[in-house]
This record gives C-alpha cells, structure tokens and sequence, in this order.
C-alpha cells in the first residue's frame, strides 16, 4: 500500500509544482492553441436547420456536428478549393453505390461517439435524416434536390449499416448528404427533449448541441460569441487526431475597420468578412497571409426582370449588357479582387464550355448599345430604377454610380434604389424590380443546378423571371443525364441560349479574402462560404 | 417621512398616468412595424434552397398568416403576459435578450454620463465666470468639436490611437476580453458583478474595456450639458441673491458653488435626463464600432431585417425608461429645490 501512495503523492506535487512554474507559459500556449475569428455576422442556432440560419451558423455546425460524408479539397490555380467530385467518408467509415444508382450503403464508423460519450448508431442517423425531410426544416428543400424526399428511402440494416434507397439514380443523392443540413444528432438526447408539439426538439436543438463533431459548444451567445471545444475523440479528418485548435471562439464585431485592426494586431486570428480596400491594404504591408479565393460556387449579376417592360425586350436586355462599364465596375466595387464574367471573346460566338458561370463575351460598347435601342424601338431610351440591397451597399453603392452614369449616355435614365435588406428580398420576391443587382451562391454548383434553381419558376431565385420553354427542357433532361459528353453538349447549348436572350448579366464571381495571422495554415474555401475550422492549424 | 411618503404616492400616481402613454406606443409601433415594407418571412426564408413553402412555413411560425386585429390581439395578451416575443435574428426570446443586453447599455451609457458631469459642469462654470474670455472661447471651440465629430469618427480615432497605434486599450470587442472569464450574473452590470464576486483584476479589465466607448459617448454630449450650464449660471450669477452674497462677503467658493451653482442645476438635470434617454437609444453608432452587446445595435440589426418582435420589444423598453427617467429627474429636482415636487 505504502509504495502506491507515495507514488501518487510524487506525481501530484510534481504537477503541482509545474503548474506553477508554468502558468504564464501555458497563458501563452493556450492563446497558441485557441483559433479566434471575428465576423461581421453572428451564430444565431446550433442546429442549421432551423429557418433564419445564418451562415455562420452553418460554419459551427460543420464542426460540432459530423455528418455520413464530406467534400474533398482540391487545388484551383494554386488554392485550396472543396472539391464536389471528392466524397469522403465522415461518420461514414465506408459506403458504396449499387449498380444501377439506387441504393446507397453507409457503413459508419465503430469507434464514433456523441458528445455525452454514446455511440453513434445507424438508428441515430435514419432519426438524424428522417428528421431532415419531415420536419419543417431547412433541409427538406435541399435534400429534395438529391430525390431525398421520405423517411421511408432510410432504412436501418444493423446497428452500424443504413441503406438509403432512391427512386432513380440521381448524381446529387451523395452530395447532398454533404452539405449543412443532414446533421447527425444524438437522437435519444434529443428526443428525450421532444414535445409532442415539437417531435423533432427543434428548439431544443436549436439552443443545445447534440452532435458528434470535432468541436463542442461550450457558451453560445447569439449576437455576441460562441466559444467551442475540441473533441478529443473525434478522428473524422486525419485518422487517429483530432482537430488542431484546442478552442475555437467566434466573435461578433460589427465594425469592418475594428476587425481589420484586430487581425492586424494579431489579437484575432482569422477574418473572412473585410472590406476589400482593408484588405488591399493589409495585403500591401505583407505582415499577414491573404487568401483570395474567387467563389466559384456564386455569382454576381445585374438583373432584369424580363416580365417588366421595356426589359421583355431582348434588345433592352442587350443594349444595356453593352452599355455597362465593366472594367470601371469591377476596379471600383470590389477592387479588381474576383474572377471576371465579361469580356470574354467566344470563337465562332458558341460557349466554349458547358460550364456555369463561364465568362460572356460582352464589353462596353456604346454604339452597339445605341443600336440595340432603336431596334427594340426606344431609340431615345426610357426611365427605371435600379436597386440593391443596403447590406451589400459596399459594393453595389459605387456600382450602380457607374451604371447610372454609364445609361444616361445612351438615354436610359436611372433612378438608384437603396433597400433595406428585407424589402429588397421581398420586392424580389414578389417581382417587383425591374432592374437590379444581386447574388446567387450553390452549393452544389453544377449547370443543371444553376438553370433549374435560377432560371426556371415563378420563385424568389429567378431573379430575373425567366420562362423560356427550351431552356427549361434541356435543364430538367441534364439533370439525369448519366452521359459526360452529352451533358457537356446541354451545358453549352443552355449557356448559348443565355447568351442569345440576355435574361440577366452575369458580371463576376466575388474574392472570398481571408486575412489571417502568418502562421495560420490550411484554409480551404468551403462550399458555405465560411471557414471550416476543422482544417486550421497553426505552425 | 411624511414627505417622503407623499412623493412616493405621487410618483406611483405618475406612473399608473404614464401607462396610457406606454399601451399608445406598443399600438403604434406594432402598426407601424406592420407597414413598412419588407416581409420577414421571405427574409429568413433565405437559405440557398429555400423556396415558396418555405416561406409559407416562417410566415406560419410568425404568425403572420393571421390578420392584422388577430395578430394585435395575440401580441398584447403575450405582453401582457410578460411575453414579448422571440426573435428570428438571434433564435432567443426577445425578453431574455434584452434582459442581456440593457445592462451593458445603461453601463455605458451611465458611465458616460458620469464623465460628461463631470467634465461639463466645471466647464459651463468656468465659461460662465469669464465670458467672452479665453477660456469662454476654449470652451466653446471644445463643445463644437465634440458635437460636430460624429460618434463613429470619434470612435474609430480613438479605436487607432490608443488601441492600434499605441496598445494602451483592450482591443475594442465588447464587454470583457474573450479570454477572460466572466463573474457569475447577479446584476448584468459587470462592474458591478465583478466586485461582488471579489475579482478585482477582472473588474479593472472591464474598466478599460469600458473607458473608450463611454469617453466616445461622453464627447458628445458634453456639449449641450457644458451649454446649458454655463447658460443658466450666468443668468444665476447676475441675479439679486448673488450680488447680495458677494456683498455680505461670503467666500468665493459659497457663492459661486452652494448659492448660484445651487441654482442653476436644475436644467442641467432636465437636460441630463433628456441627455441619458437619447444616449440609450441612439448610441448604436457607439455600440456597432465598440462591438458592444447593446440594446441600440440589437434594435438596429432587427429594423433592417423586419424582425418585428425585437424591435416592438425595444421601443417598448425606450418608452419605459423615458418614462422612468422623467420621473426620476422630477424626483432630483425636489431634492435640488425643495419648492419643486412632483405633481
């Protein structure tokens, strides 16, 4: 008995005794160990799948929750970009597709277990995707996309297998269990709190996490901070380790130049959110590391609302794509940081790509633009108005400046709008805007997906209130074509039609700068648009 | 205590006449949220996925399917109740919000009344002991300024001196550094839950935290209370009591401070109650640069995205503490003027 104490009592005063030495030393390694990102926004629910999400809240449930599977990364020109065509497993330690499409089958991993220390079954994930397309969620809408649409397609074959059957192949199925919303959830925990009112505890998971992922909510300040953990057991992203940062702290600071400050003092460590003149400017004192990603899953545009006149006439549509000054636009609202949609010259005038976005070949050119105008039969041109929306007023405000000035020389005059955000999504909503300008992201980016959520429907998306027949047609049949260079052939066929009926004008896809501490490493541009602090570390 | 009881009858007689008021502007504000164009529920319907039933489902759970008498119904019982909504912005009921976030406003903003007291009193005084002389002038050229900087200039050049250029201030990200550990809630107030929690290193971090945004504030209105002050002490100054005071010989000291001070308080405290309701509700300028968990930033975030309920909410509360601060000054002047009681 003797030896054992004293054993014990040696190690406990030795760890007394370092803890003393070392306290301000460990002060410091713990700042080291600690990610802190600052954003304009705030997480405001655990569960991404309530309605009113914010973004940001989708970027903390992609570390406090683990989902069946998750994106790849891959390089593009020199960043690292998540990568659709790369499905990894996550909770799920493997899968496989049947032969003809219909079936998919999850193995998940043995050794996964929730928050609470529970394993992690597949009756867990067919309550966690039931969930996801019977409750009134966010999710049901974006599982529909990949023919998930009943609880009935999820079905439990032992405590580790879940088989997910589809009623035909459908290439968005595996993708869409990837993105934000088909969350895992601890269901006993969960449903322990449900309501025969609430049945899917949807606010209780709205206020409290239930998940498996590699971080742990600690405190949740909707509007001010959410300050997470790591999770020792969690080895979803490189095996056998968890997530490098021992804490992650998110914060909300409203003021762009304060963020911008608090980066450059290294009191913060990450920022996604700057204005681009900070960012110019903190890229040119070269302390920092800035990553510009072009968002290559979104889209800027200059919208017309094709079912308003003069703009049902395809050479108003045309005349003002040739009257818009790109070049100054793009120097003056984003400082040249984006990849450019214009300008492009397209041998033989046929899309060189099936691709979506891909660059127009459209430039300023007045006398064109003239032309246009009085072969629509207004050659002395009309009055509009031109919106956007005051969160986005840092870009758009020196915009439609230049549009303005630009349209009055060939006779349009314009009228500049600045809405509050939800009258602007409301009047867009209700297709009340002419002529405007606004942004489309996808997340599972593919020209099928762009054409039928954008260009088809009486719907908030279609911004620009298409209803062209063919197009339609041609999108609906990609959806479900299995060949390569067939849906290569409708890719380009939809982009020519874009291009013939100038339904709106597609202008660039934004830099997502992230300005963060030098030794900061391992920052992927995710499909959410945010950061996912599972792939930080520090050097 | 006859008289102490008196005023507290007449203060809750007040009060209960008050209530009107306050039912007026819950209507009003209701109706008004109501027209303003902007639909919340196509708002935070605004996932990438998120079509026509999506919308129909937020406009459900709002309530907003309803009629607009059905709709008022429902939100005064609530009220009444105790209940004044939840907000979609922040996912929290809008009680518990603002039971959060007033603390740190009126933390702010009582610190920075604090400091413009002390700064424009003696200020107004000096003015007015010499005017049209240099300090007359100085103190007038001091008070422009403050006015004509806005808050959010005066913030950020504040922000960059001491915080970026020379390191003395905590960064400026709300209440208390993130790395900090925050004392257990008693009173919302940190300054003051700091000191009952015994922490007096946490409570010297909340200090600094606190000194840059209230010294902001305090800028500005400064000058209105330095203003007023000097204002009504040369009228005080030049008046029969004055003379008669200088003339019996009493020290300078008593006639300036206990004789025309004295009695030229009164309108700096009606200003300074007037002061401390604007500064309440209008300091979000303050509060967006500070990134501080105010109820002016919380009200604001919500007006631009229709959030009815926290807005509804806020108001509600302004009127209140309009209220309560109105009564409060009539109260302070009894003391300052034992002939004013509270009618």
């Amino acid at each position: 008995m003797y030896p054992v104490i004293s054993r014990h009592l040696i190690s406990a005063s030795a760890v007394l005794l370092s803890a003393t030495l070392i306290a301000p030393a460990a002060r410091a390694q713990s700042r080291a160990e600690t990610l802190r990102y600052v954003t304009a926004a705030t997480v405001n629910t655990l569960d991404p799948n309530i309605p009113g999400s914010t973004r940001e809240a989708f970027a903390l449930s992609m570390s406090s929750y683990d989902r069946l599977v998750s994106f790849g990364r891959k390089q593009l020109n020199g960043k690292w970009v998540f990568d659709l065509d790369t499905i990894n497993g996550e909770l799920a330690e493997s899968f496989s597709v049947s032969p003809d499409g219909l079936k998919l089958t999850f193995k998940l991993r043995p050794d996964a277990k929730f928050h609470d220390g529970s394993p992690v079954t597949a009756e867990d994930v067919k309550w966690s995707l039931d969930r996801c397309v019977t409750a009134p969620v966010l999710g049901k809408a974006q599982l529909l996309t990949g023919s998930l649409t009943s609880a009935d397609q999820f079905k439990v074959i032992d405590p580790l297998t879940l088989e997910v059957t589809l009623p035909r192949p459908d290439k968005l199925a595996l993708p869409n269990l990837a993105t934000v919303y088909p969350i895992i959830i601890n269901s006993k925990l969960a449903k322990s709190h449900a309501t025969p009112e609430d049945p899917w505890a949807l606010s209780w998971l709205k206020e409290n996490e239930a998940g498996s992922g590699a971080y742990i909510v600690e405190t949740f300040k909707p509007g001010e901070q959410a300050i997470a953990k790591r999770n020792e057991a969690w080895n979803r992203g490189s095996p056998d380790k968890p997530a490098f940062f021992k804490r992650l702290i998110i914060q909300s600071v409203p003021e762009p130049a304060t963020r911008a400050n608090l980066v450059e003092r290294g009191d913060a460590d990450l920022v996604i959110d700057l204005q681009a003149s900070d960012v110019q400017a903190l890229e040119a004192k070269g302390k920092l590391k800035v990553i510009s990603t072009p968002q290559y899953n979104a889209v800027t545009f200059i919208s017309m609302n094709n079912k308003i006149p003069p703009f049902d006439n395809v050479n108003v549509r045309r005349a003002v794509a040739a009257a818009l000054p790109y070049d100054d636009m793009f120097k003056a609202a984003l400082f040249g940081r984006g990849a450019p949609l214009f300008g492009a010259s397209w041998a033989d005038g046929r899309p060189p790509s099936g691709g979506y976005p891909i660059p127009q070949p459209v430039k300023l050119d007045l006398e064109k633009a003239r032309a246009y105008l009085k072969e629509a039969g207004v050659p002395e041109g009309f009055a509009t108005t031109f919106s956007f929306n005051v969160g986005q007023a840092a870009t758009a405000e020196p915009m439609a400046a230049l549009v303005k000035e630009s349209l009055e020389k060939i006779g349009i005059k314009v009228d500049i709008q600045k809405l509050p955000d939800a009258q602007m999504s409301t009047s867009i909503n209700e297709k009340k805007l002419p002529f405007f300008t606004e942004g489309i992201v996808a997340w599972l980016p593919s020209t099928d997906y762009f054409y039928r959520n954008f260009y088809t429907g009486n719907q908030r998306w279609n911004y620009s209130s298409t209803d062209n027949a063919e197009l339609e047609e041609i999108a609906q049949a990609a959806r479900f074509e299995p060949d390569k260079a067939k849906y290569e052939a409708e890719g380009k066929e939809l982009n020519a039609i874009h291009f013939e009926q100038m339904f709106q004008v597609p202008l660039w896809q934004p830099a997502q700068d992230a300005v963060m501490a030098a030794n900061l490493d391992g920052y992927v541009y995710q499909f959410t648009r945010q950061v996912d602090y599972r792939n930080l570390s520090r050097k | 205590m006859g008289t102490i009881g008196a005023t507290l009858i007449r203060t809750g007689r007040r009060f209960l006449s008050s209530l009107p008021a306050l039912f007026g502007v819950l209507v009003f504000t209701f109706l008004l949220m109501r027209v303003l164009p902007g639909d919340p529920a196509v708002f935070f319907a605004s996932g990438p996925s998120a079509g026509n039933e999506e919308i129909e489902v937020v406009r459900r759970q709002l309530g907003l399917d309803r009629s607009l008498p059905e709709q008022l119904g429902i939100y005064l019982y609530d009220v009444g109740r105790g209940n004044l909504g939840r907000s979609m912005m922040t996912g929290q009921p809008v009680a518990k919000d603002l039971r959060q976030r007033l603390p740190a406003s009126l933390e702010l903003t009582l610190t920075a009344l604090v400091i413009a007291l002390i700064a424009a009193v003696p200020l107004g005084v000096l003015a007015a002991l010499r005017p049209n002389s240099l300090i007359d002038h100085g103190v007038r050229l001091f008070c422009s300024l403050g006015v004509c900087v806005p808050t959010f200039v005066s913030g950020l050049l504040l922000i960059y001196v001491f915080y970026y250029l020379l390191g003395l201030a905590p960064d400026p990200t709300g209440r208390i550094d993130v790395f900090a550990s925050v004392p257990p809630a008693r009173t919302g107030f940190l300054m003051v839950d700091f000191l009952l929690a015994g922490d007096v290193e946490g409570w010297w971090a909340a200090a600094r935290q606190l000194m840059l945004p209230a010294f902001t504030m305090a800028l500005f209105v400064i000058a209105p209370l330095a203003r007023i002050t000097r204002a009504s002490m040369l009228v005080s100054l030049g008046s029969d009591f004055v003379r008669t005071a200088r003339s019996i010989g009493l020290s300078r000291w008593q006639i300036v401070v206990t004789y025309a001070l004295r009695n030229a308080i009164l309108p700096v405290i009606t200003i300074a109650g007037i002061v401390f309701s604007t500064m309440l509700g209008a300091n979000v300028l303050v509060e967006k640069v500070f990134s501080w968990p105010g109820v002016a930033s919380y009200a604001l975030d919500a007006l631009l995205v229709s959030d009815y309920a926290p807005v509804q909410g806020f108001v509600l509360l302004m009127a209140s503490i309009f209220v309560a601060v109105n009564l409060l000054v009539d109260v302070l002047y009894g003391i300052a003027d034992p002939r004013a009681t509270v009618v």
